[in-house]
């Protein structure tokens, strides 16, 4: 009788696999977000420095993206 | 950084739009473009005197280019140079800060100002104006820099000036001159200028292509068409007028231009109600026209606010860049209409109709 080998999926890590691409992947995508708005910000401020604080505040919107990613993995793990 | 800049420029000059830095630039010039006078500014200085109208340009963004010629110059002169300067200085930062695609088309447009310094150069020979008073009216605001537009200046004779632009595009059509053709010279250059952008663009494949494709091709329409008025209010021969024409209009074909040639004055205008430019023209226009200002003024006016608009429609792209060219060019001539105007004690109206807000 022929014995089958069964390989065992643990699913504590299957989770902190879905939690690092949660992490991970909106990391990425927030970076490419943040490419553009931070250059035209810096742009901006650039001509006109009073709009600092516009810039920064523009900049740093799509990085709810990454807190979203953030709250998933921890509702994951 | 600087030095990445330029090795991406040269390895790269005509690469797709993935390589220009949009963002930064339409954000910046946005910028610039707010700092530009408001209309509402204009019939202020119509009111002012000419020292007011000196201490409103002294306060503005015109008063480090003051400030730096004052030693030299006095007077409207000051201001003229002054914002000759600014001109260039503005336009100059524009091709350094734009990168791939978008700053070979930016500095293509502004070649302009390379043919307009050229222009100046040989006609200052010509009529045996002095070096200083020939450096005084360069714009450099295109590719070739104030130091080398200056070094041709002092050159004795226009063959020497040629033979120092032997390595430039406009050298072909620079050889032709003999010192007595400089207004074909001058025709040819301009034609060579326009051709050069049609060419640039010819097979626009990414959009923006498209966009500055449409942009230059409206210019060369607006172009066209007051040459038109021009030469067919002044009653010149149709052959004549055949070879100042630019090809390649956006509504205006070169085929369509060769029909509307042949027709007298009012017919002439009545033909152009076909066209989508007579919407801005048709108050204006009269079947006899003794004076052409208010037209030219409004063809203008027409061209800034459709690039203004377009600017709006497509914001990441090299429309609200080429809509501040204009709008600043537009902010120059204006300022040195009022100045120039009140200087000679012109009056009011007269400079008003001059003037396009």
């Amino acid at each position: 009788m022929a014995v089958e080998a069964v390989t065992y999926m643990d699913p504590a890590g299957l989770k902190a696999i879905g939690a690092g691409l949660a992490v991970g992947l909106t990391g990425l995508a927030s970076g490419i977000a943040e490419r553009d708005i931070g250059s035209a910000a810096i742009g901006a401020m650039a001509e006109n420095e009073s709009l600092f604080g516009k810039g920064l505040i523009l900049t740093v919107i799509p990085e709810t993206i990454v807190i979203f990613g953030l709250v998933v993995a921890l509702l994951i793990s | 950084m600087g030095l990445l800049q330029k090795f991406t420029r040269k390895s790269s000059p005509k690469q797709s739009g993935s390589g220009s830095n949009y963002a930064y630039v339409t954000a910046r010039v946005r910028a610039m473009k707010s700092n530009l006078l408001p209309r509402e500014t204009y019939p202020r200085l119509m009111n002012m005197g000419i020292d007011e109208i000196t201490r409103f340009i002294e306060e503005s963004q015109y008063k480090q280019d003051v400030d730096e010629l004052a030693r030299t110059y006095d007077g409207v002169d000051l201001f003229e140079h002054a914002l000759n300067r600014n001109l260039a200085v503005t336009f100059t930062k524009l091709i350094n800060i734009s990168e791939g695609e978008l700053n070979y088309l930016i500095s293509e447009y502004l070649r302009k100002y390379d043919i307009w310094s050229i222009k100046t150069i040989l006609r200052g020979k010509y009529c045996g104006a002095s070096v200083e008073e020939i450096n005084d009216s360069i714009v450099s605001a295109g590719q070739l820099s104030y130091p080398f537009l200056s070094s041709l200046s002092e050159k004795e004779s226009y063959e020497s000036i040629i033979d120092a632009l032997s390595g430039t595009d406009y050298y072909p059509t620079l050889k032709e001159y003999d010192g007595t053709n400089l207004s074909d010279i001058e025709n040819q250059l301009d034609k060579m200028y326009y051709t050069g952008l049609s060419t640039t663009v010819d097979n626009p494949k990414s959009n923006d292509s498209k966009l500055f494709s449409k942009f230059i091709r409206t210019e060369i329409d607006i172009k066209n068409l007051s040459t038109l008025f021009r030469l067919k209010n002044a009653g010149v021969e149709k052959d004549e007028i055949a070879d100042l024409i630019l090809e390649g209009g956006l509504h205006l074909s070169i085929k369509e231009i060769e029909k509307l040639l042949p027709l007298p004055f009012s017919e002439f205008v009545q033909s152009l109600e076909k066209y989508p430019y007579w919407e801005d023209i048709s108050g204006i226009v009269r079947t006899e026209m003794d004076s052409l200002v208010e037209l030219e003024t409004q063809l203008t006016k027409s061209n800034i606010k459709s690039a203004s608009s377009f600017s709006h429609v497509y914001p990441l792209s090299i429309v609200p860049i080429m809509d501040y060219v204009l709008s600043k060019t537009n902010e120059v001539h204006n300022l040195r209409i009022i100045l120039r105007g009140k200087a000679a004690d012109l009056d009011e109206e007269i400079i008003r109709n001059q003037l396009v807000i």
